[in-house]
């Protein structure tokens, strides 16, 4: 299989290059893969997130996604590659002032599908996602629970080829928890999703098999 | 309520900017006719020796607009009433030739001046005298005024432009947020400030409508009944249509920029 992401001698860091964060990385990930990153708080695992999805460039190396070098890619480039990305942040990233229906549609709508295709995928991803009856709400009607739920509902609703998860499931409820990682189990399974999680603890119940790293002291390794 | 209150903070300071752009337009109207006024009104007595002729006073200076002859034989019947043809003809021979001069245009004192010390450089002509001698202190009043005005647009504008800086940043704030998700699930420049400029390009609409139903009110309804003289005279100056056009492209122009700054200035998705 290919690889969807790979990092070769990958340095990441902050402040004009003065702060580096991830030092040397060597790392790739196949398509379909569920790969869970792990480490200590400050360690990095939402700056190699951010650099996956292009939002930091790499200060020296390669970090290559989706066949597109990330040192090197065009602000158009990096915007159509991003559409076929579905992210999910700790802080939701809903925008409040848009129904949660609006929000979930969000990759349809920068990808330009008709009312008719965003509506008929939103009823039936907040029905997956337990949210059925809140298509017409906002974000800020909602428990952080549900505001989370939401997020995913949006990452999935392109059936992106690539999800970057950061703390999914930090300070939610077990039932919001366990439905964001169902959610995420079956896109990787049933769709050959590659799903990328940045997590303090990976969830003890879970089914799929998964590749774990391990961020410690800037470097990038993986756990067998 | 709250975007009722934000449109307004946007629209009028550009209203205020607009009426400052209108009454430039019509202050540039009026005094058109006002200057062209002034210039008719002016007039120069040329006395030379000889028969002279508009080429003549041209090469002497480029602002002599027209001359025309003032006939000697009238000069003559007027004060040598009673005496025999002879010392009639004998009188116009020795009198001098009388020329009323125009200028081809609006020209301040100090042009005046040099006008006539260039007319009367030239041997033929024995002496310049200007009518009109309520020119110079019309001349200073309106350039008084022209300037006041111009200082006052200047001063709105200067004002506005700062208001709407403010409302700039408040938007930069509101839609902060909204703008970065779109762009880090990928969406174009377009689509992400879509609501700004459709919003801004309303306001704009609504602060041009605003300002020409001001001065359409002016012209049709208040200037004919005003009692003053010069806007019952000149109300056909006080709004043309083509000012909308004018009034439209410069709201447009102005919110194209303010908005596209706001864009520009929330650009990035690092934080």
């Amino acid at each position: 299989m290919s690889n969807v992401i790979s990092a070769k001698n990958l340095t990441l860091a902050y402040d004009n290059g003065a702060k580096e964060i991830i030092k040397n990385a060597t790392f790739s990930i196949k398509k379909g893969e569920f790969v869970f990153i792990t480490g200590p708080s400050g360690s990095g695992k939402s700056t190699l997130l951010k650099a996956l999805y292009g939002a930091l460039k790499p200060k020296n190396g390669a970090l290559v996604v989706g066949g597109h070098d990330l040192a090197h890619t065009k602000p158009k480039k990096l915007q159509e590659l991003r559409r076929h990305m579905g992210i999910i942040f700790q802080d939701y990233r809903l925008i409040n002032e848009w129904s949660v229906e609006k929000n979930v549609v969000l990759p349809l709508m920068i990808a330009g599908y008709s009312e008719d295709v965003q509506k008929a995928q939103a009823q039936r991803l907040l029905k997956h996602v337990k949210l059925a009856e809140y298509a017409n709400k906002y974000p800020l009607e909602l428990s952080g629970g549900e505001q989370q739920r939401v997020g995913v509902a949006r990452a999935l609703s392109k059936n992106p080829v690539v999800i970057l998860a950061d703390e999914p499931t930090g300070n939610l409820d077990d039932y919001s928890s366990n439905v964001i990682w169902d959610l995420m189990e079956n896109a990787c399974s049933q769709l050959d999703t590659t799903v990328v999680v940045v997590t303090h603890k990976i969830p003890t119940i879970f089914s799929l098999p998964y590749r774990h790293f391990i961020i410690e002291h800037g470097g990038v390794y993986e756990v067998h | 309520m709250k975007s009722i209150k934000n449109h307004l903070m946007f629209i009028l300071p550009l209203v205020a900017i607009l009426l400052g752009i209108e009454f430039y337009l019509v202050f540039d109207r009026t005094t058109d006719s006002y200057e062209k006024g002034l210039k008719e009104g002016y007039s120069m007595l040329v006395v030379a020796n000889k028969p002279i002729k508009l080429n003549d006073l041209k090469a002497l200076n480029s602002h002599i607009g027209s001359i025309e002859s003032i006939k000697r034989e009238n000069i003559v019947s007027q004060i040598a009433k009673g005496i025999s043809k002879d010392s009639q003809e004998q009188i116009l021979h020795q009198l001098p030739y009388f020329y009323d001069v125009r200028l081809d245009e609006y020209v301040p004192v100090n042009g005046l001046n040099k006008i006539k010390k260039d007319l009367e450089s030239s041997t033929i002509i024995k002496k310049v005298e200007t009518f009109g001698s309520s020119y110079s202190s019309s001349y200073r009043l309106f350039s008084f005024i022209k300037f006041i005005l111009k200082l006052f647009i200047g001063f709105i504008a200067v004002v506005s432009l700062f208001l709407i800086i403010k409302q700039m940043e408040i938007w930069k704030y509101e839609h902060r947020q909204r703008m970065r998700v779109m762009e880090i699930f990928g969406a174009p420049l377009m689509l992400r400030s879509g609501i700004l400029f459709r919003m801004a390009v309303v306001d704009a609409f609504f602060a041009t409508l605003l300002t020409s139903s001001v001065f359409l009110y002016i012209k049709f309804k208040w200037a004919p009944v005003s009692g003053i003289d010069i806007l019952m005279q000149k109300q056909d100056e006080l709004f043309d249509m083509n000012d909308m056009g004018v009034l439209l492209i410069s709201s447009l122009v102005i919110v194209i920029v303010a908005v596209y700054s706001v864009v520009v200035s929330n650009k990035g998705v690092e934080e």
